[in-house]
């Protein structure tokens, strides 16, 4: 009897969050299955569309320029990011003593809002009056036209997310580095190894786990990447920066075709579940 | 762990190591000292070309940033709203932490991390339809019940491993003293993890404030949080950097406060768990 009652209050307080996550949560992205086979009729009303939606994804030239986009800008930041973090959490490892404000430094760029950094970076990278330009002739290089370029675009907005997301990066890596055995090294001390070799034989192949972590999660924004690029250039110049996100988004609400958009949700949703269960798979591999 | 090594070279490593730490610093720092210069220089001051170091700085684009934008009442907006979905996330995620550590039932928490996975057009589209139903597009509530699948997965899994960290015994020996679970809940566990709910609630704070998407479809001009108005400072901002960049910086200011409080707990609750800080 107690035990059945103390079964009814633990069910009583975890069913707020498992109702909210129903209606909020479950039955969303089951409603947006169903919409994905409808289509918006001219009154606003919805109608069944079959897999029309689907069949017209794979036929549409901005699906594809989409797709390209998205995994152009993924794999660039991704490079970036996972260098530039694991070289950062080297340095941190290595220093003696690290003061407590520099590590305040380094989280500022990512507990900002990516909106206000788009913002910054706006002004900064500003053709004709951006200090980034004023650096550039500065050092004798030619001034470069940044998020107003079709072909600059993606790797300016890579190197934005790189400078934003890059100490995250570092500071998983180095939590990966902190929880290594110092006993790893001691072999390699006595043969008198070079730094580098500790690095790449030892250092590197114990952190891939940590690395792969990093990737799952990096990869799950920079796949649905969004705040940044709306917030900058919204898809362009001539959809050179068009996500398959930024597409969604813009179908569904500037276009008010909301069956389309679901189909491209759904499909980009499952892009993300897919890449998340194949590092999974890897970081099983690398687990030691 | 260098008994072995060159003197010599070690303390050259050493010098290099502190040499580049500095250079990443100063990258990592220089767009948002950038932007935090620009918003005290004067309107003729921030488009100079060349950019100038060293001027007369001014409070001006902070005094006229309430003349030409409501910013306050933005402001405010976001407060509501950030407020009211962090308040919700832990008035629904704490007894769900609680529970699924107790029972060890996890299923419900990790259909959370599905939000946290899937794009969030693919959820803005059902909720505009039914909010639009129900006649709440631009209500506070909308953006309030939206933002709580933000802040609810991250107060479930920043709470989880505190409360995993509660001797099981303390549990038994209360229920031995036939106090309920719910007792237990309010009267032993949340006391005993209270660190954990200072730092799951700036979490869902910082993550709340900062969202873009949801108030961008669902808010109306007067539900308009700050940052979906960025883009009002940014029409703005064709003329007036300075203004742009101080709503820019005001715009950073509390979750960069509020991260700088949490730093120990930081990348454990940002990653949910997969990492130990």
């Amino acid at each position: 009897m107690r035990a059945h009652s103390q079964k009814h209050q633990l069910t009583a307080l975890a069913a707020p969050s498992v109702i909210f996550c129903v209606a909020m949560i479950a039955f969303p992205i089951i409603y947006t299955v169903w919409i994905s086979f409808q289509s918006t009729t001219p009154t606003g009303g919805m109608r069944f569309a079959g897999g029309g939606n689907y069949s017209r994804m794979v036929q549409d030239g901005q699906f594809w320029n989409g797709i390209w986009v998205t995994f152009y800008l993924y794999f660039l930041s991704l490079a970036l990011q996972l260098f530039f973090g694991t070289w950062l959490a080297l340095l941190l490892f290595n220093a003696k003593r690290l003061p407590g404000i520099l590590r305040s430094l380094f989280i500022s760029p990512f507990m900002m809002p990516p909106v206000v950094a788009g913002m910054m970076w706006i002004v900064i990278l500003d053709p004709s009056l951006g200090v980034a330009n004023y650096l550039l002739t500065s050092l004798g290089l030619p001034p470069s036209t940044w998020l107003a370029s079709p072909a600059l675009v993606v790797p300016t907005l890579a190197l934005i997310d790189t400078w934003q997301w890059t100490p995250y990066v570092a500071l998983i890596v180095l939590g990966g580095l902190q929880s290594l055995p110092p006993n790893v090294y001691e072999a390699a001390e006595i043969d008198g190894a070079p730094r580098w070799k500790k690095l790449t034989r030892i250092t590197l192949p114990l952190l891939l786990p940590t690395l792969v972590t990093a990737m799952v999660l990096r990869s799950v924004d920079l796949l649905r990447f969004f705040d940044l690029i709306y917030i900058t250039t919204q898809g362009g110049p001539a959809d050179a920066s068009l996500t398959l996100n930024i597409y969604g988004f813009r179908t569904g609400f500037e276009f008010f075709q909301l069956g389309y958009s679901g189909a491209l949700m759904i499909t980009l949703s499952t892009i993300v579940l897919g890449a998340v269960i194949v590092l999974n798979k890897l970081r099983q591999k690398v687990a030691w | 762990m260098s008994t072995l090594s060159n003197p010599m070279s070690d303390r050259g490593a050493r010098i290099a190591n502190s040499v580049m730490l500095t250079i990443a610093g100063i990258i990592v720092i220089t767009p948002t000292f950038w932007m935090v210069l620009s918003s005290f220089k004067q309107s003729f001051e921030v488009t100079a070309y060349p950019p100038t170091l060293l001027f007369t700085p001014t409070l001006e684009n902070y005094a006229t940033l309430s003349e030409r934008t409501p910013f306050l009442s933005y402001a405010l907006n976001s407060m509501i709203v950030t407020l009211g979905s962090t308040f919700l996330g832990l008035l629904f995620g704490a007894p769900a932490a609680f529970v699924a550590s107790w029972t060890r039932v996890t299923w419900p928490a990790i259909v959370t991390l599905v939000a946290r996975m899937a794009p969030g057009t693919l959820f803005l589209l059902p909720w505009y339809l039914m909010f639009r139903q129900f006649d709440m597009i631009g209500s506070y509530w909308s953006l309030i019940l939206t933002h709580g699948v933000i802040t609810m997965p991250i107060v479930i899994w920043v709470l989880l491993p505190f409360f995993d960290n509660i001797p099981r015994s303390i549990y038994e020996a209360a229920q031995v003293d036939g106090c309920s679970p719910a007792y237990v809940f309010w009267k032993i566990a949340l006391p005993l993890v209270s660190s954990g709910l200072v730092v799951s609630t700036i979490l869902a704070f910082v993550f709340s404030w900062n969202y873009f998407l949801f108030s961008l479809v669902l808010s109306n001009s007067d539900t308009k949080t700050l940052i979906a108005a960025s883009f009002n400072f940014i029409g703005e901002g064709s003329t007036n950097w300075g203004g742009l960049m101080a709503a820019a910086t005001l715009i950073a200011l509390p979750p960069l406060v509020l991260a700088t409080l949490v730093q120990r707990w930081l990348i454990s609750g940002l990653t949910l768990g997969a990492v130990k800080g």
